[in-house]
């Protein structure tokens, strides 16, 4: 009796303790409302610490400071990498448009097979039947530029950290903030040192992309087998023998990693550099989003995009450890291999294989003769040599084939015909079109009146009531709120650095600013649970839904962000809500790959035995399997949270406010300080929240046992 | 395996090496264009650029960049070395970068006694702005005289962002240094300027509300295809007078009514700005010459202007079929 009275007892009491926190929540919430109702104006920073806190001032003479001391160094780099650039740059786009086809052609071809060829033919072919070859051209020297600019960088600097323990462990931890910060924090300090336009284009991109390269050469380096090492020293290699010989060479699959990861990370920052003044097709798209032209915009987003696949693909066919010449590897050349029970599909492969086989002979036949030739010629000299370049050619033939073509192209060019630049009349430009059909969209009433109602309950009751409640909420008691978070979910060092970030903040004087990029982060982040959520649960019970659902989320993360402001200019206007609209299509994909992720993970056996004690579907969802996938969910937040401020900078384009306005101000006024605290400021909420929502998931996942 | 991971690598790089050797001749005579972020900016740049690019064998590197004082002092750093259609008025903190007097016909149209970072000669395009209303509204409303009824209508203007103030479309370009908010807030206009950051934007914005034929207060400058299709009358904003004290290093001191920026724009004899040390090279020797003679005029830029805003054609297109038509051009060449 008096044993289970203790257990009520103690039941009642852990339900009571279950109530205190969230009660002490909703009386902080409640009190917070009452402060709102209480202040009449938004609330601000006192004006003796903002008028003493002149962080913009100081930014302002120390640029004044750099300006006469540093800057002549830092430009005398910008001049040679832009001498450079334009070395390229002229090269691309002077050389006939059928040599760069056949530049780009050839090694895809020969990596990655006529698959990967005719993507690249596709790709090439599309940059200039939509009319941007130029603007291609112009994005490939900044993005081909920096990438090996900062291959050459980080291989040096990868070897470095692998060699010496304690340079790691000081490059660490300026990697992992590289790596946090948002891709357009770059460009403000590089245009700062280096100016505007192409070389402090690449110096960004160099500086942003740099990290992977650093870490899997390290990462290479250090994996080597000590066996082998050692092996190699009993032989009597020196350290440096040891260093080129043995480790970079078996660092090399890792590295190549590395520079696939460098290239789409390059091709990112070149497009939206464009900021900086850099050409290229971010340059394109921007002026297209600029005048509405939304079809313009589509097909230059879409060069971007083709761009990335293909260097992605071509990193990856060529740091493939094996050569996969389809010779007798695969049976098909173009479809999948599974197509084989088709006979259409056999159909449409015999001619490829004909075509293949035709063409491998024809080139390795001239090429034997060709490596005959030569070792007929050094052998008059010297008989081992002569045999060595004849089995070295042969082995190779691919390559010298390839020569061969494109020093046959240029002769073509500059002594028989000049090709010139891509012909006018081999256009697939569909802009007109898809400009018309949205302009008959957009006129249409019915349209309007959707448009127009969502708008309105969005901001009437989303947007303007938690802009009204942040900025009006006493700064002290929103800094003491998200002190305690950071305390709860983190820890008191934490917090202490929570409390002079957001001190900084609004000593800054951006408070209002600040609060407004919060309260339009919060929104969308919101949003985006409530429309991604139900896709991803959608997506985990369909694998077709889930395949078409990668294939786009695939193509969402490789389009320069930007290009997000097209669709929602194009149905909604401009405004806070389109800026919160595009903000949420740009955030949205972690939120469903992550649901995904956590619902398919949740094992089956769980849903069996829920499933075996009757429960419904839906039973099952809400019961057992979402609860355990909400750890992954957090995941899911903490990436949107991120992606979410990251928009923030770019949306001022079509109409949103806040700290990322700021940012676009002081650029434009040439107001270093007011842009720097504004850029910071975003920095510093983003981190804030990314560090309490990171601790809230490791929590989370500790108590379920994950 | 590796060896030949590491002989394909080796076929990259003596690809890439065979195509840096085989590298082009560098263009000698090359500038950098800033484009302006409207329309008629965008075709006054188009005509010098074609000028200088058809009839003095120039490559000119076209940039993006957003007009204001980040543009000016790219200029000034040599960044960028010209950029096209500056609208003194605009231009109040950058101003101090120019240290000769302005000409147009001839005449002083303006003295400046900077730092001469910046040089500047006028375009020929003379331009004007104000706030304004559609015309529809004024004839609906015969008591509304001008900006002083504002606030009496100013129900008829809110919309739901701006909720119990009115709503101007403002000035779309934070650099373009409108100062619509503080405008009306000295004026005692109980609005709020929206800045919709672009020009296409809010065209965009106005053309829809007039289509709707909904009463709107819009930003807009002269000239401008915009009024070809559209009535509007402006609201009279007092005429310009200079406040000295309205800078950045006096903390934006404003110098009460009737004063900029309460006051409207002044006449903009428009300019052409460059780097002076890189026209005074020989090379650009014929590029600063033409520059000098440069007389574009309203007219003809309000002509392209509709055949740009009205019948679609990309600015380019525009300025040849100009080119084409005409010989006027021929007096700026060197």
């Amino acid at each position: 009796m008096a044993f289970t009275q203790d257990t009520s007892a103690f039941s009642s009491k852990n339900n009571y303790q279950n109530l205190i926190i969230p009660g002490i929540i909703f009386a902080a919430l409640l009190f917070s409302i009452w402060l709102v109702f209480q202040s009449e104006d938004v609330s601000e920073f006192p004006v003796f610490v903002t008028d003493s806190f002149t962080f913009t001032a100081w930014v302002n003479q120390g640029e004044d400071f750099l300006k006469d001391n540093i800057k002549v160094y830092t430009r005398a780099v910008a001049a040679y990498v832009k001498e450079l650039y334009w070395m390229l740059e002229d090269f691309l786009l002077d050389s006939s448009w059928v040599f760069i086809v056949a530049l780009l052609l050839i090694p895809s071809l020969a990596f990655g097979g006529i698959k990967l060829g005719f993507l690249v033919l596709f790709g090439t072919m599309y940059w200039g039947m939509v009319g941007l070859w130029d603007s291609a051209m112009e994005t490939l020297a900044l993005m081909g530029l920096s990438v090996f600019l900062s291959v050459v960088v980080g291989v040096i600097l990868g070897i470095f950290c692998a060699l010496s323990d304690r340079f790691e462990r000081n490059m660490k931890p300026a990697l992992d903030v590289m790596q946090v910060m948002p891709a357009f924090v770059y460009l403000i300090p590089a245009m700062f040192f280096f100016g505007i336009g192409g070389a402090p284009a690449i110096l960004a991109t160099m500086i942003y992309s740099m990290p992977p390269i650093i870490r899997l050469t390290n990462l290479g380096i250090r994996q080597v087998p000590n066996e082998t090492i050692e092996t190699a020293t009993a032989f009597g290699s020196t350290k440096s023998q040891v260093l080129f010989k043995v480790q970079i060479p078996l660092a090399l699959p890792s590295i190549m990693m590395g520079v696939n990861q460098t290239i789409m990370m390059a091709l990112a920052l070149v497009v939206l550099a464009t900021f900086i003044g850099a050409q290229g097709l971010g340059s394109d798209i921007w002026v297209s989003i600029k005048k509405l032209e939304v079809g313009a915009a589509l097909e230059g987003g879409f060069c971007v995009l083709l761009m990335a696949i293909m260097f992605d693909r071509f990193g990856k066919a060529a740091s493939r450890e094996t050569v996969t010449l389809p010779v007798d590897s695969q049976k098909f050349y173009l479809l999948p291999q599974t197509w084989d029970i088709y006979p259409l599909a056999r159909q449409i492969e015999k001619p490829l294989m004909y075509i293949h086989i035709a063409v491998a002979f024809i080139f390795s036949s001239i090429i034997r003769i060709f490596s005959f030739v030569i070792n007929l010629v050094v052998s008059l000299f010297n008989k081992d040599y002569g045999r060595l370049i004849e089995q070295f050619i042969n082995a190779h033939y691919f390559m010298f084939s390839g020569i061969f073509i494109l020093l046959g192209i240029i002769y073509y060019d500059s002594n028989i015909t000049t090709i010139g630049s891509f012909p006018d009349s081999w256009n697939l430009s569909i802009r007109d079109e898809i400009a018309a059909g949205v302009k008959s969209l957009t006129v249409n009433p019915t349209f309007i009146e959707i448009t127009r109602s969502i708008r309105a309950t969005v901001v009437i009751y989303l947007l303007r009531p938690l802009d009204t409640y942040l900025t009006y909420l006493p700064y002290w008691f929103t800094i003491g709120a998200l002190v305690l978070m950071s305390w709860k979910a983190v820890g008191l060092r934490f917090a202490i650095v929570t409390a002079f970030l957001l001190a900084f903040i609004g000593a800054c004087n951006i408070w209002t600013e600040a609060m407004i990029t919060l309260s339009s982060v919060l929104i969308s982040v919101l949003l985006c649970f409530v429309i991604g959520v139900p896709i991803g649960i959608m997506a985990s019970y369909s694998k077709r839904f889930q395949n078409i659902n990668e294939v786009i989320l695939d193509a969402m993360q490789t389009l320069p962000y930007f290009c997000y402001l097209v669709p929602v200019l194009m149905f909604f206007g401009g405004g806070s809500f389109s800026a919160l609209l595009a903000t949420i299509i740009y955030a949205i994909p972690p939120i469903i790959r992550l649901t995904v992720l956590g619902l398919s993970q949740v094992s089956t056996t769980y849903s069996e035995v829920s499933r075996s004690f009757g429960g419904s579907t839906l039973q099952t969802l809400s019961k057992i399997k979402f609860p355990l996938a909400v750890p992954s969910l957090v995941m899911g937040f903490n990436q949107t949270v991120m992606m979410a401020f990251a928009m923030q900078i770019v949306t001022p384009l079509i109409g949103g406010k806040g700290l990322g306005l700021e940012v676009f101000n002081g650029l434009a006024r040439s107001d270093t300080g007011r842009a720097l605290a504004a850029g910071i400021g975003i920095c510093l909420l983003a981190m804030i929240i990314d560090r309490i929502s990171l601790a809230y998931t490791k929590k989370q996942r500790d108590a379920l046992g994950l | 395996m590796n060896k030949s991971l590491f002989l394909k690598t080796f076929t990259a790089l003596i690809l890439s090496s065979f195509l840096v050797f085989s590298a082009g001749t560098a263009h000698a005579k090359r500038l950098t264009a800033a484009v302006a972020d409207w329309t008629g900016g965008e075709i006054t740049c188009q005509v010098a650029v074609s000028m200088l690019e058809q009839e003095l064998g120039y490559r000119v590197d076209r940039i993006e960049f957003a007009s204001g004082t980040g543009l000016w002092e790219a200029i000034a750093a040599g960044d960028i070395d010209f950029a096209c259609e500056s609208w003194p008025s605009y231009a109040e903190a950058d101003d101090v970068m120019l240290n000769e007097p302005l000409y147009y016909d001839g005449e002083v149209v303006q003295e400046y006694s900077g730092t001469g970072e910046v040089m500047a000669f006028t375009t020929g395009i003379i331009g004007a702005s104000d706030y304004y209303v559609p015309k529809y509204f004024v004839d609906a409303n015969p008591d509304f005289n001008g900006w002083e009824d504002l606030n009496k209508f100013k129900d008829q203007f809110a919309t739901v962002e701006t909720g119990s103030k009115g709503r101007l479309i403002g000035c779309p370009v934070a650099g373009w240094n409108c100062h619509d908010q503080k405008r009306l807030d000295i004026m005692g206009i109980d609005f709020e300027a929206v800045e919709l950051g672009t020009e296409v934007a809010l065209l965009a914005e106005a053309q829809g509300s007039y289509d709707r034929q909904e009463p709107f207060l819009m930003y807009l400058w002269e000239p401008h295809f915009f009024f070809g299709k559209n009535e509007m009358v402006g609201i009279g904003l007092p005429p310009h007078q200079a406040c000295d004290s309205f800078t950045e290093a006096n903390n934006w001191q404003d110098c009460g009514m009737g004063s900029w920026p309460a006051s409207n724009w002044a006449k903009d004899y428009t300019m052409n700005y460059m780097n002076p040390a890189t026209m005074q090279k020989p090379e650009n020797a014929e590029a600063l010459a033409f520059f000098k003679k440069m007389k574009f005029a309203n007219v003809d830029q309000a002509k392209m202007l509709v055949r740009v805003g009205d019948d679609g054609l990309s600015v380019e297109e525009a300025v040849q079929e100009w080119k084409d038509s005409t010989n006027d051009w021929q007096a700026w060449l060197p």
